[in-house]
């Protein structure tokens, strides 16, 4: 479904990404991990056009959609839910997710749909006419999912959503994933809670300061894991948490 | 590496501005005995306006601030030091309401110069401080209405300027290796400024205010001090300017003339003295030979009607193309190298400039 | 009833500053462009009313419809030949372009049409006087106010409830983000423009209004009233900037009245001092925006 190939990115002088090549299934749960600076959001948002690749091709759906604008990536079926949230904090809950459906308003679709996130996230429909900007962490983080799913997104990326959220939360979030994989929505999850992400994904990426370290299922990972835990800092008994 | 550095290597590291320099001032002599009277005159305005530019880059062009007060700070230098230079006899005809405690002033010429640069220098201190707080679009328009109080100030207060009518009378001072002059040193002193500490520092403010602050660089006080030597240069420069063109008015000191200073130092480049230098030459060029088109136009009866605004309408597509071409200017952010000195340098200074 | 001449005086005023400083906010709050051209959208509205009224018998009704429209398609064809190439490389070239879009503008005028002012045919109403509650006021007065509640209405709708305006919101508040949910970054600002040049025409109209007539430097007072207004008012907030308009009207009138004869050429350089001290105490204006960015220590 999508296929990144020899991708190179930088922020001016700086490369983030070092020749990257992963690709998602359709109905697939990548899981993309690494530590900060590894190039875990450069990819998403080389992937999503708000940051132009030095170079690489990236192809979704058999076209390729490098370097096109984010609102035309977004057309081809897209959706991210960018790191922070980045809830429209002046608009209220209503409005942030008819923006979500901007790209494809359908007047009776979206009363469904709608319907549907209120049942995916109950909390909406309490605040539906709140601003933005007055919804707890947690409320925005469903938002923000809420809304990047109005646009019917064929691949649905989200970058770092546990971050900053409290433990019940994060179950919160994580199960919400799960539920969305169940739905059929190809995802590509970064995660830096990277033992909740691998037991959900069906294949892992880790990166490192932008090179590919290791590509292939959460079992392989294990695996190697239990040789590599002294470079990745874990505990060595399985837990390898936050430090990885 | 700054120890291994002999003297002259140092001077070749900065031999652009030496060089810059050099050919400024031997243009002046070669034109001098060389070309025609117009000529003189347009490469005198020339060095003029070159200086004026300059200074405008010190503190523009390493601050990233775009300042538009600038003009007004010539527009204080050139009154401060035509007031001192003129003699009481002329002052008392050409400025009808002058304070008597003025009119009784004279120095010589040069220390009025100077004082002139002091003048602006003081006005910009005391006003400063707070500007320097502002960034932004408020910083943009806050320096912006202070140049506009400056000018209601020069227009109204009839007592110091003449108000809107003319100041004349003031003596020719400035010929062709004065205004050279003048534009090599201040080139030279550009050039090491923007090197300097203070240089330095404020450049880092310029990139990344908060990376800047958390190294401990004062941001408001390192915009403050760049912005009163800009403004010293900018009140030298105005009674240098003063002392060539002997009459003027505050309309002199506005929106125009800050637009031309503005545009040779961004269509060249803001952030380099070769961008600030390229920028002056292609605008006076460009404005020159406009002018003659434009006087010729006129005073030939080619057409019947009179022609304004042709050489600025002309001036502003001709920017705006440059601008879509290269917004950051011809020349770039980085200082222009001439490919012959100073090659061994490079790789160092590149690699500061590509973190920049 | 100068009381009463006073307060309507000033809310004819206020609602002229009110739509001036709106017309420039549009712009900024979704570019982050100090647009020095936007004066001249006014002057082009002012010289479309001059030349439609000068060489053509069109009825008054049309001239004003066709010079809002011109100076709304300046305003677009500004953005789309010169920021739109400059603008994601580089403020301070997009700010230098603004002024080069100003000088050009009004020079083009200087060779065109002429350095000297140009009387402006105006329907009858502009120079009629009505009583209110007593008060004898020019109906001028009266339709400002009148036009300048119809527009904040309207735009208040627009922007509240119309998928484009809450977009328009949605990109002053996070443009990035705006443009991953498949709003158009060109579309927002190209219509941002348009409004902004609206706003432009409609405020041409009443300025034109006062003197019947139209010069090429008649753009530059606009433009300083909207800086002013919108750094009082806040230049992230749409309702700031109405808000400052009407203070800078209220400023205005008050400076006029109590100043002393000698020191009124003096008000220009007050009222930016005001605005300067009022800066420095309060950099983000009355209202504060999304956006916090304006000092630095």
């Amino acid at each position: 479904m999508l296929t990144i190939k020899d991708l190179n990115a930088s922020y001016g002088a700086i490369t983030a990404l070092h020749g990257l090549s992963l690709e998602v299934e359709e109905g697939e749960l990548v899981a993309l991990l690494g530590t900060n600076g590894a190039g875990k959001s450069t990819t998403l948002k080389s992937i999503c056009g708000v940051l132009k690749p030095t170079s690489g091709t990236v192809t979704f759906l058999g076209e390729e959609i490098t370097g096109k604008t984010p609102e035309a990536i977004l057309r081809k079926g897209i959706s991210l839910v960018p790191e922070g949230r980045e809830i429209f904090t002046s608009l209220t809950v209503s409005e942030n997710l008819r923006l979500g459906a901007f790209s494809s308003y359908n007047k009776k679709r979206y009363q469904a749909d709608l319907e549907e996130m209120f049942e995916l996230f109950p909390i909406l429909k309490d605040r539906f006419n709140q601003p933005g900007g007055l919804l707890s962490g947690g409320e925005q983080q469903q938002l923000a999912i809420a809304r990047a799913l109005m646009s019917h997104p064929k691949l649905l990326m989200l970058d770092e959503p546990s971050l900053g959220l409290s433990p019940t939360l994060v179950n919160q979030i994580f199960d919400l994933i799960a539920k969305l994989r169940e739905r059929g929505t190809t995802i590509l999850l970064v995660e830096q809670n990277a033992e909740r992400a691998v037991h959900l994904a069906d294949r892992v990426y880790v990166l490192n300061t932008g090179n590919l370290e290791f590509a292939g299922t959460p079992d392989q990972l294990e695996k190697e894991l239990d040789i590599a835990d002294v470079y990745f800092g874990g505990d060595g008994e399985g837990h390898h948490e936050v430090t990885l | 590496m700054s120890l291994l550095q002999s003297p002259l290597s140092r001077m070749a590291k900065h031999s652009t501005a030496w060089i810059l320099a050099a050919v400024l001032v031997v243009g002046a002599f070669v034109l001098n005995m060389a070309a025609s009277g117009v000529i003189v005159d347009i490469y005198t305005y020339f060095c003029i306006n070159l200086m004026l530019v300059l200074g405008l880059q010190i503190f523009m062009g390493n601050s990233g601030i775009l300042n538009w007060t600038y003009v007004g700070f010539v527009g204080i230098g050139a009154y401060a030091s035509s007031i001192l230079s003129t003699s009481p006899a002329v002052k008392e005809m050409a400025v009808a309401n002058m304070y008597p405690s003025l009119v009784e002033l004279q120095t010589p010429i040069i220390p009025a110069l100077i004082i002139g640069g002091l003048v602006a220098a003081a006005v910009a201190a005391a006003i400063a401080w707070p500007l320097m707080r502002l960034s932004n679009a408020v910083g943009v328009i806050t320096l912006f209405a202070t140049l506009i109080v400056i000018h209601v100030l020069m227009t109204q207060w009839d007592n110091v300027t003449n108000g809107p009518r003319t100041f004349f009378g003031v003596e020719y001072y400035t010929t062709i290796f004065i205004a050279a002059g003048a534009a090599a040193v201040t080139l030279v002193a550009a050039y090491y400024f923007r090197e300097s500490s203070l240089g330095l520092r404020v450049r880092a403010s310029r990139d990344d205010r908060f990376a800047a602050m958390a190294c401990g660089v004062s941001v408001v006080g390192v915009r403050y001090y760049t912005f009163i030597l800009s403004s010293f240069v900018a009140g030298l420069g105005g009674g240098i300017w003063a002392h060539y063109i002997t009459s003027f008015s505050p309309k002199s000191f506005y929106m125009a003339e800050a637009f031309v200073l503005i545009t040779m130092l961004v269509i060249g480049g803001a952030g380099s003295i070769s961008g600030a230098t390229i920028g002056a030459v292609i605008v006076t060029v460009m404005r020159e030979s406009l002018r003659q088109i434009e006087g010729f136009l006129n005073n030939s009866g080619v057409i019947d009607f009179q022609v304004y605004g042709l050489t600025e309408l002309t001036v502003a597509i001709l920017m705006i193309i440059i601008l879509i071409w290269r917004p950051e200017g011809i020349v770039g952010g980085q200082e222009l190298r001439l490919p012959f000195v100073g090659s061994k340098h490079r790789s160092a200074e590149s690699a500061d400039e590509a973190s920049s | 009833m100068i009381f009463g001449e006073f307060v309507i005086n000033t809310l004819s005023l206020g609602s002229l500053y009110a739509l001036v400083a709106l017309g420039l906010v549009f712009v900024y709050g979704i570019l982050k462009l100090v647009n020095f051209a936007y004066g001249e959208y006014v002057m082009v509205a002012g010289y479309s009313m001059y030349i439609l009224g000068a060489f053509t018998p069109v009825p008054w009704w049309v001239t004003m419809i066709v010079a809002v429209a011109m100076a709304a398609l300046t305003s677009y064809l500004t953005e789309l030949v010169a920021f739109r190439r400059v603008r994601q490389k580089s403020d301070n070239a997009a700010l230098v372009t603004s002024f080069a879009v100003m000088v050009l503008l009004q020079n083009a005028v200087l060779l065109f049409v002429s350095p000297r002012a140009r009387a402006v045919k105006l329907p009858s109403a502009f120079s009629e006087s009505i009583t209110i509650l007593g008060v004898v006021t020019p109906l001028r007065n009266v339709l400002t106010i009148a036009t300048t509640l119809v527009l904040l209405l309207g735009l208040t709708l627009l922007m509240k409830y119309t998928v484009l305006g809450i977009a328009m919101r949605a990109a002053a508040d996070k443009f990035t983000t705006t443009r991953l949910m498949g709003v158009q970054a060109n579309l927002v600002i190209s219509f941002a423009f348009i409004i902004s040049g609206f706003l432009a025409g409609v405020v041409s109209i009443f300025w034109v209004g006062r003197s019947a007539s139209v010069d090429p430097l008649i753009g530059f007072t606009p433009l300083l009233i909207a800086f002013i207004a919108t750094v009082i008012g806040g230049m992230n907030s749409l309702v700031g900037a109405v808000a400052g308009g009407y203070v800078y009207g209220l400023l205005f009138n008050i400076l006029s009245i109590t100043l002393p004869a000698s020191m009124i050429s003096y008000r220009d350089a007050f009222m930016f001092m005001i605005v300067i001290l009022f800066l420095l105490l309060r950099p983000e204006g009355m209202i504060k925006g999304n956006y916090t960015e304006e000092r630095v220590g």
